[in-house]
């Protein structure tokens, strides 16, 4: 069995249409757990009060947002490279969910931003970098889909996404770069500063919302196969 | 400050924007089935 073997659009089908469900469960048992730890059993920050607890969703939304983007650009990457449909479908698979967990970021940051600083929004480093990938997102949606031949939309949309990866270390340096309102990291792999109860919840939900993405992604790569290859002797002789 | 509106808009948009792309996947999922249907339905005819 070789790499091409999971390439193959056929194989790669029935493969994500066992895993989907899977992950799906893994995120809603782990966002379960993660929701219960952070709502009911983490304590009240002794500053913010309770409305700290808008990051058990609004950190794990900006990890993902990021982490989607790269994921993202690696298939963009390997779309250029390999010229390979799989991993073309799989980017444009990844897209809506990195633009709607950018649009949860930006979002929860408001209304966390709100009691916290005073201000909904600020056009500081960190918050207008994560702006910037909401659009890189919808940019790389739009030109993928701007194509009537859907292998030339694959490709600019792949070369969009690898010039935007720039923005990655903007968005993750930038309370280090320059003065911003944004806080920096409470979580790094040296350590943390939070109480294990927040960071159990925070990562469990940045589990679940990591599981979701999967799942997601491949549902909609399935839909992409069957829209791209509804006129393949496979595919017809689907139940 | 009003600390439940706060949270109500955070995780209350939240719930929104995952039910709304889980409703988008699964109209997608229709819409191709039903083209591949369709496609299947041309090839009878021939």
């Amino acid at each position: 069995m070789n790499f091409y073997f999971f390439a193959s659009p056929a194989t790669f089908f029935r493969l994500a249409g066992a895993m989907a469900p899977m992950f799906f469960v893994l995120a809603a048992v782990s966002g379960a757990i993660g929701l219960y730890l952070g709502l009911a059993v983490a304590p009240t920050d002794a500053q913010q009060g309770e409305v700290y607890r808008v990051i058990f969703i609004h950190v794990p939304a900006a990890w993902m947002s990021m982490f989607i983007y790269l994921v993202m650009a690696c298939y963009g990457a390997m779309t250029l490279a390999f010229n390979t449909r799989l991993a073309a479908m799989m980017a444009r698979a990844l897209a809506p969910t990195g633009a709607m967990f950018t649009f949860v970021a930006l979002w929860t940051g408001a209304f966390w931003g709100r009691p916290t600083w005073g201000t909904y929004w600020v056009w500081d480093a960190r918050l207008t970098s994560e702006l910037v990938l909401f659009f890189l997102y919808g940019g790389f949606i739009a030109l993928a889909n701007a194509f009537e031949d859907p292998r030339r939309g694959d490709r600019a949309a792949a070369l969009l996404a690898l010039i935007g990866i720039v923005n990655l270390p903007i968005i993750y340096f930038s309370v280090q770069w320059w003065n911003t309102l944004h806080q920096g990291s409470s979580v790094s792999f040296k350590g943390t500063s939070m109480h294990v109860t927040m960071l159990w919840s925070m990562l469990l939900m940045a589990f679940s919302f990591w599981m979701y993405s999967a799942g997601a992604a491949l549902v909609r790569c399935r839909t992409l196969i069957l829209d791209r290859e509804r006129r393949t002797r496979w595919v017809r002789a689907l139940s | 400050m009003d600390h439940p509106f706060y949270l109500w808009m955070s995780y209350g948009a939240t719930a929104l924007a995952l039910a709304a792309e889980i409703v988008a996947l699964r109209v997608g999922r229709a819409r191709a089935r039903r083209a591949v249907e369709a496609e299947r339905g041309l090839e009878e005819q021939d």
